[in-house]
């Protein structure tokens, strides 16, 4: 069998280009509605439930999403599904609490570092924007490259050029919808990605549980150890105690403070909306994780059953394993439903992609440029600078996405450079919403401290048996650790001015 | 511990579960975006306060 042998015909390309054409128009459509800067942020903060939950789950099921939990079925098996129950745990936690997004959603900010400002001073905020800046650009930094290499496995498109073709004009599609319209068009298309991706993934599963069979799903594949297929925390899942740890502080930190999805709840109609969107949305954070990991293991069983298929993933020159899940769907799915899925996860990815570019773009503009300002930019002008950022990440997108390869996984790339912002800004929103003792030079210190992250994606993380403490995980819980510490130590020994002055009186 | 029985159950929980969600978010999002679009076609002035 050919490996990128595929079902995908002239019908699914006719399908993908009818398909994604909806957003840019509903963009266009749109425009109309943005008047104001919170209107192109937070949808002027008139999110209701339902459709709060969609656009939720439409910006945290992206293609990439599906990329890199497939990945991770593919790699390590079922064992790979803890990671979504930490997760689901974590999201209904701060559903059931209001656990820092209540407070927020009542502070009326657009931005986390607009609370950094409010709490701590301009400063803070400064230092805090750039840290969003620098991760969040960072984390989405391999998301061209995911989203292009699911196109080509799916199309059976295996020119290496194509690897560039497809990021290119991807990141064109993104740009022309994002800059026109705005949060309102990203709630309209969110929506829409939800219906057509929730059913592709859910037909989808169908396929691939019934290609591999429901029995087969729950025995190790040959060659594969038993144990470790299955436990997460066992020897050579490529998980353990510590990836486990790892996994409860930044789930729980993203689930609360990741800034596209703090969006949302920042864009509920009230506090309680985005308490309850929390709730209603741990079950498609379950299913965002569990699904794909679903297609990855399946894949992976495909795989270990077709020699020709397993020896182009092993030895040297093997294929990235991200190619795994798609080059599996482009044999089992059926051509027309071949061209939704394809069509579904392509707007997905313009969906995830709009909404971290607004994200960070937004986080530039109102917490770096305007504060160093002094406030004194025009809605408008503030708008322009934002619309300019996320042409400019985009480009950066395209570069780094072409030149860098991730030493670890998709999703531990993301993690780490995820913790380069969530260490920080976990304890010092925590911190400071909830301790009336935290200071200015503790939060920075905290935020500075997220910085250590960075050492997580090293070229040492590829080396033969890496000693513990280089690895991505150990440098993962550390970056927490060391936030936190500075938290409390720089709150206790250099308090702030007014509260060191009641402390003397 | 009984890991497959585990990942099973948690499997068929994910889909069934999931299915029922995308059913009542359609139902209820619909009407949403046309009460958001009708709140932002409003002038200013006319929003309502929280």
């Amino acid at each position: 069998m050919d490996v990128f042998a595929t079902n995908f015909r002239a019908i699914d390309w006719v399908i993908v280009c009818v398909y994604i054409c909806i957003p840019v128009v509903i963009g266009i459509i749109v425009r109309r509605y943005i008047r104001q800067l919170s209107d192109f942020i937070v949808a002027g903060r008139s999110l209701k439930l339902f459709i709060a939950i969609a656009t939720l789950t439409g910006t945290e099921l992206g293609l990439v999403t599906v990329m890199y939990n497939s990945e991770l079925g593919f790699l390590h098996g079922l064992s790979a599904f803890h990671v979504g129950i930490i997760e689901t745990l974590c999201i209904l936690a701060i559903g059931l609490t209001g656990f820092i997004v209540y407070k927020l959603r009542q502070l009326r900010i657009m931005t986390i570092p607009e609370f950094y400002e409010m709490r701590f001073g301009r400063n803070v905020r400064i230092v805090g924007g750039i840290i969003l800046a620098l991760g969040g650009i960072l984390n989405m930094g391999l998301f061209l490259q995911a989203g292009a290499r699911f196109m080509m496995g799916v199309t059976g498109y295996s020119n290496p050029a194509g690897l560039k073709l497809f990021m290119s004009v991807m990141l064109i599609m993104v740009l022309v919808y994002t800059v026109l319209g705005g949060m309102v068009s990203v709630v309209i298309n969110d929506f829409i990605q939800f219906v057509v991706l929730s059913f592709g993934m859910l037909f989808g599963s169908f396929f691939a549980i019934a290609k591999v069979g429901w029995g087969n799903l729950f025995k190790a594949p040959p060659g594969v150890d038993s144990v470790s297929w299955f436990n997460p925390v066992s020897e050579g899942s490529g998980f353990g105690s510590l990836y486990v740890i790892f996994m409860v502080v930044l789930t729980f930190s993203a689930g609360a403070l990741w800034q596209s999805g703090t969006l949302r709840a920042l864009s509920a109609k009230t506090p309680k909306v985005a308490k309850q969107l929390y709730a209603w949305s741990s079950i498609s954070y379950l299913a965002r994780r569990v699904i794909p990991m679903l297609w990855g293991v399946c894949a992976y069983i495909f795989v270990s059953q077709t020699p020709r298929l397993l020896e182009a993933f092993q030895g040297q020159g093997a294929l990235n394993s991200q190619f795994g899940m798609p080059i599996f769907i482009a044999k089992v799915l059926p051509s027309g439903f071949l061209g939704l899925i394809a069509a579904g996860m392509f707007a997905a990815f313009m969906s995830t992609h709009d909404s971290y570019l607004l994200s960070w773009s937004s986080v530039i503009t109102q917490d770096i440029i305007a504060p160093l300002k002094k406030g004194r930019i025009s809605d408008k002008g503030r708008l322009l600078i934002t619309r300019i950022c996320i042409v400019g990440i985009g480009i950066f997108l395209l570069i780094w996405g072409l030149w860098f390869e991730a030493p670890v996984s998709l999703w531990n790339y993301m993690a780490v450079t995820g913790t380069i912002y969530l260490a920080g800004a976990f304890t010092v929103v925590t911190a400071g919403l909830y301790w009336k003792k935290a200071s200015k030079t503790g939060a920075k210190i905290a935020l500075y401290a997220g910085l250590l992250a960075i050492l997580g994606i090293g070229p040492w993380t590829t080396r033969e048996n890496v000693p513990f403490y280089l690895s991505d995980k150990f440098i993962g819980v550390l970056t927490f650790v060391v936030a936190f510490l500075g938290m409390v130590l720089g709150s206790l020994l250099f308090p702030d001015k007014a509260e060191k002055e009641e402390a003397e009186r | 511990m009984n890991w497959e029985l585990l990942w099973k159950g948690l499997l068929i929980f994910t889909l069934s579960g999931y299915f029922l969600l995308v059913i009542i978010v359609i139902i209820g999002g619909t009407r949403n975006i046309a009460d958001m679009l009708r709140d932002l076609a409003k002038p200013p002035e006319q929003d309502q306060a929280e």
